[in-house]
């Protein structure tokens, strides 16, 4: 393999975000190390002010239609990386945000706290492009390696120092898993570009080699049986690393699941249908049950977020370009709801200093604002309409349908009503039971402003869905090669039957 | 006004209930004066829908469509015909009603009426809807106002309140959880009726999913999928796919209505709920049910509705005795009530499985009768707990003293439940008994049986509530007096009696709609059944293939059949 390295002009144009972001990580860096006494906020809206300019670049992108790839295949551009990389990018603003005023709880290193977030974003970026395993591998630990640390951030905290631990050991062997998954796929085919492999045989060692990385990169999204971190972790992690791990990396992870399973191992679908429809079935089911007994709101959501990545993977499984799509929208309204619970989770830790259930009793007198919004962020993660949750999960049906994955659609509505018994618990808890001390909660403005965006994506995606529909069909426009036409969900293949 | 007048009636209480959230809790009076002046527009512009739908044109007016999502294939199409236009109308004149009668609701007044405008709007928006997405999506959403109208305004029942032990609210709460009669709590009530909806709702849902994919039609327009739907035929799991989905999208609406064995959640969540949360649950959203049923599985599969109906018809005797014999034994005045409406859903769904023009009529006039009968029950059974602090009728008595209002008006209230000649259920009564009865004669009788015992167990209430000896505790219990309290009784009553006596108009508009329907449930020709009826999986992948060839060229590829082959098992 040859790679030309004869980088013009244009050519770092594509990398532009990337390169931006880093020089913009070490002014960060440098501005924490010469100005000590400057108050940490300024560092959150430094960091926040390169992530948007990014984000500015990145919907020049896509408005221009700029694509490309680097590298050799290595690093590609196209319109679902860009989607990825906005979907990062702003989780990771809206984390941000939601760390202001949390993160004056560390004893030490709160400049840095932005600048770990940062790169590990930077790293889930280069996931979004990544087309080779090889690439793959290097981006995934560039951004597992930030939040190794930020998990045991809190370092008084014993919770919070097992689940560091935990989150490193069980990281690691997934790394390992990764390693040896790509040694054995290149040993069968030869290739490490997922759009080279296609015309791969599927021999034992091709078996084994993707089924390492997919246990590698079920372990990045949660899904069972690779799942037995995330409990502790979400719970002992800083809430706002709890929030940033519960959405981004499940983001990054799944780009490259689905490269990997539309693009490389596409003519493979009858086989590993099977495969996904038997974890996304157990990771639903197991999920949402064991969420019930939960008593800790971020163990709680933490469950819930097993189920959502099992419902997430039922658009996997149907394996189509609409699937695609589906997952893409559902992760944009996964994306708001999830985010805007936790930043409710973190004001309200913030004015009582726990996140147990029952000290959200009577949350609508303290704070009618919170709970109004914690509503609909749990009504949304439940499925209920017009939520964005609710148009998600009906997008993923229908994607699943149309390939007649009837046991799987069944499983995932019997699973919307059990997530409706917990998330409700928790509503009960907020609205009708009486506070013990009904001194009403301060929400501190960062805060508000996180909240306030999820609920704006929350209702608007809920309520008029069309333009984010278009955006994800455009996104995944690379995937209608790989799958069937008569698959795909745009109007020109509408065909009247019957 | 004019055209858009669906639009209206459908935003007036979104819109209401959106401003609501702008205004403070200290300024009640301007809370409920938004709230009833949403609430007016919303009746006022479906009065006008009411008298401006042309009987004579029928069909599906006022139409709107709106494109929603082209990749999924939905828009928000809207419209009424003779079936939907009396529910909006009664469903506007309950809420109108119930913002009165809620009118002395002091905890968090703004969240009320919020909740309340959100769970008008939601039912009004399934009468209306033409869409299945839109339908479901109305449907569910209706659901979850329920749950916080139920459980932060709500009451518990006595028996619950009685359950009185030294280790705090854990033991009570510890009862079974599905078999927990007579002894629930507020919260109890809410989140069994919240589950039992959803769970039967996500059943509606996968039939409508199946529906979708096998119609191939990539929409969910309802206009679209009855013209051009083939869902007949198609043998799945040893039966024909349409028997499934016919399945599916009855009993998971039927649940709404509420049939027996799934009313369980509807008297619970009748005697827990908030005045005038009942009179809209028991009004218009037990309708929800029946109307959906006429709309998915009615026009969509004419065929195998026309095949299976008779399951109702059988369900429906259980329904109307068990509620009656339930209600005449309770000593709960809403569960009196709640149990004696779903004993009269059952009349509904006798009219609808006898499907003929009389009976069906009969049915959708009995719905739009029940809603104002039974909503006037609940609104004083409201005042009377409101008054008193006890739904418990042995200890109430001789309050006709001290209320003679709503003792005169409680007297017309059963009046109309019993269907006395002079309200509109008489008319609608009489017209489902006699269109049944070439049919299905047994249920007829069990049907007069089912009049009999309401009149005697809402003579039983009436006695138990309003005459007797008088409780000495209640003394301070005064009428209805303000213009306020006694306005949402009137309206009721006289919309009741009104129909009564001049019920022309509203017969013409529900013939129109129901007309069509008839026809095209019992003048389809029937199909040859295929030959065999064993479907194998492999068939199923088969068929669907055939389905969707004729424009896709491309064969598909392997991976659906196999996938169906696991899925279907």
């Amino acid at each position: 393999m040859i790679f030309s390295l004869n980088l013009s002009f244009s050519d770092l144009l594509l990398l532009l975000p990337e390169i931006f972001l880093t020089c913009w990580l070490c002014v960060v860096l440098i501005v924490d190390f010469v100005s000590p006494r400057l108050p940490k906020e300024q560092l959150a809206y430094l960091s926040v002010a390169g992530l948007v300019i990014t984000l500015g670049c990145l919907a020049w992108f896509d408005v221009n239609h700029i694509s490309g790839a680097l590298f050799g295949n290595m690093f590609v551009l196209d319109r679902m990386a860009i989607f990825f990389k906005v979907f990062i990018l702003g989780a990771t603003i809206l984390v941000i945000l939601s760390s202001v005023e949390y993160v004056n709880r560390f004893t030490l290193f709160r400049g840095e706290y932005y600048v770990l977030v940062v790169m590990s974003a930077l790293g889930m970026m280069f996931m979004a492009s990544a087309n080779d395993l090889l690439s793959v591998f290097v981006s995934l630990e560039f951004s597992t390696l930030g939040f190794y640390i930020l998990v045991a951030y809190l370092r008084d905290d014993l919770a919070s120092n097992e689940a560091g631990v935990k989150f490193f050991i069980l990281g690691v062997f997934a790394a390992g898993l990764f390693a040896y998954g790509i040694s054995l796929v290149y040993g069968e085919t030869g290739q490490l570009v997922f759009s080279e492999m296609s015309s791969a045989q599927a021999t034992p060692g091709l078996i084994i080699g993707f089924l390492l990385i997919f246990a590698a990169l079920g372990f990045k999204i949660g899904a069972v049986p690779f799942h037995s971190w995330i409990p502790d972790t979400y719970h002992g992690a800083p809430t706002p690393v709890t929030a940033f791990l519960s959405i981004a990396p499940k983001g990054a992870a799944l780009v490259i699941l689905l490269r990997i399973f539309l693009v490389a191992l596409a003519s493979f679908k009858p086989v590993w249908v099977y495969l996904l429809v038997a974890v996304s079935i157990v990771s639903m089911t197991y999920g949402n049950i064991v969420a019930i007994a939960q008593r800790n709101i971020k163990r709680l959501l933490a469950y819930s977020g097993i189920a959502q990545i099992g419902n997430v993977l039922i658009g996997l499984a149907a394996g189509t370009k609409m699937g695609s799509d589906a997952i893409l929208f559902y992760l944009l309204a996964y994306l708001f709801a999830n985010l805007g619970a936790f930043a409710v989770v973190i004001a309200v830790s913030q004015a009582i200093g726990k996140d147990e259930i029952e000290d959200y009793r009577g949350l609508n007198r303290r704070s009618p604002f919170l709970a109004f919004a914690m509503l609909l962020f749990l009504l949304s993660l439940a499925g209920v309409p017009p939520l964005a949750g609710f148009i998600g999960k009906l997008y993923i049906f229908v994607a699943a349908i149309k390939e007649g994955l009837y046991t799987l659609i069944t499983v995932g509505l019997i699973n919307i009503v059990i997530s409706m018994y917990y998330y409700l618990i928790v509503v009960k808890q907020m609205y009708i039971n009486e506070p013990i001390d009904p001194s009403p909660i301060r929400i501190s403005a960062p805060i508000k402003t996180v909240i306030y965006v999820g609920l704006a994506g929350t209702l608007v995606i809920g309520i008029y869905p069309q333009p984010f529909t278009d955006w994800v069909v455009e996104a995944t426009l690379m995937f209608s090669n790989f799958v069937t036409p008569a698959a795909t969900a745009l109007p020109t293949t509408v065909h009247v039957g019957g | 006004m004019g055209e858009h007048a669906l639009l209206y009636i459908l935003f007036a209480p979104f819109l209401g209930a959106l401003g609501l959230i702008f205004v403070s809790n200290r300024q009640p009076l301007l809370v409920r004066g938004i709230a009833a002046s949403s609430a007016f527009v919303a009746l006022v512009a479906s009065i006008y829908l009411f008298y401006a739908y042309d009987p004579v044109k029928g069909g599906f007016q006022f139409v709107e469509k709106i494109e929603w999502s082209r990749q999924l294939g939905i828009s928000l199409h809207l419209g009424v015909d003779g079936i939907g236009t009396p529910l909006v109308l009664a469903s506007t004149i309950l809420l109108f009603a119930g913002i009165f009668v809620s009118w002395h609701i002091k905890d968090r007044t703004k969240e009320f009426y919020i909740w309340l405008l959100i769970l008008a709007a939601a039912t009004i928006g399934v009468f209306m809807s033409l869409d299945l997405f839109f339908l479901y999506f109305f449907y569910e959403m209706s659901v979850i106002p329920m749950y916080l109208l139920l459980g932060m305004w709500g009451s518990h029942t006595k028996k619950y309140l009685e359950m009185t032990d030294t280790e705090g609210v854990k033991l009570r709460d510890s009862v079974g959880f599905i078999f927990n009669f007579g002894s629930n709590s507020k919260e109890y009530a809410a989140m069994k009726l919240v589950l039992f909806l959803s769970a039967f709702a996500v059943m509606a849902l996968m039939g409508i999913l199946l529906i979708y994919k096998y119609s191939g039609l990539n929409t969910f327009d309802i206009l679209v999928l009855r013209e051009h739907a083939n869902l007949m035929n198609i043998p799945v799991l040893g039966t024909t796919l349409d028997k499934i989905i016919w399945v599916l999208v009855f009993f998971g609406f039927a649940s709404i209505a509420p049939l027996w064995p799934m009313h369980s959640w509807s008297p619970v969540g009748h005697a827990a709920a908030p005045a005038a949360t009942s009179m809209l649950h028991a009004g218009v959203l037990m309708k929800l049910g029946h109307f959906s049923i006429i709309r998915v599985a009615f026009e969509i599969l004419p065929e195998t509705t026309r095949e299976m109906m008779p399951i109702a018809a059988v369900l429906c005797m259980f329904s109307i005795i068990y509620g009656g014999f339930v209600a005449f034994y309770a000593k709960d005045t809403k569960y009196v009530i709640g149990y004696s409406s779903s004993s009269h859903m059952g009349y509904v769904f006798l009219g609808m499985a006898a499907l003929n023009y009389i009976s069906l009529s009969g049915a959708v006039i009995y719905m739009f009768a029940h809603a104002m009968a039974t909503g006037m029950l609940f609104a004083m059974a409201g005042w009377v707990y409101d008054q008193t602090h006890t739904r418990d009728i042995p200890s109430l008595g001789g309050l006709s003293n001290k209320m003679p209002f709503i003792s005169g008006c409680f007297i017309v209230g059963c009046m109309a439940s019993i269907g006395m000649p002079g309200t509109v259920n008489f008319i609608a009564e009489i017209m489902i008994v006699v269109g049944s009865w070439n049919k299905y004669p047994l249920q007829v009788i069990v049907a007069m049986l089912g009049i009999v015992l309401t009149l005697a167990y809402l003579f039983k209430m009436m006695r138990g509530l309003f005459y007797g000896p008088m409780n000495q505790k209640y003394g301070h219990a005064h009428d209805a007096i303000s213009t306020v309290d006694r306005l949402p009784l009137l309206i009721m009553i006289s919309v009741s009696i009104g129909f009564g006596i001049f019920p022309m108009h509203l017969y013409d508009v529900v013939r129109s709609g129901v007309d069509p329907l008839i026809v095209r449930i019992t003048e389809v020709v029937p199909v040859a059944q295929s030959g065999d009826g064993a479907g194998s999986p492999g068939a199923v992948g088969l068929s669907e293939t055939m389905m969707t060839t004729p424009v896709v060229a491309k064969p598909i590829l392997p991976s659906p059949v196999l996938t169906s082959q696991g899925g279907s098992e």
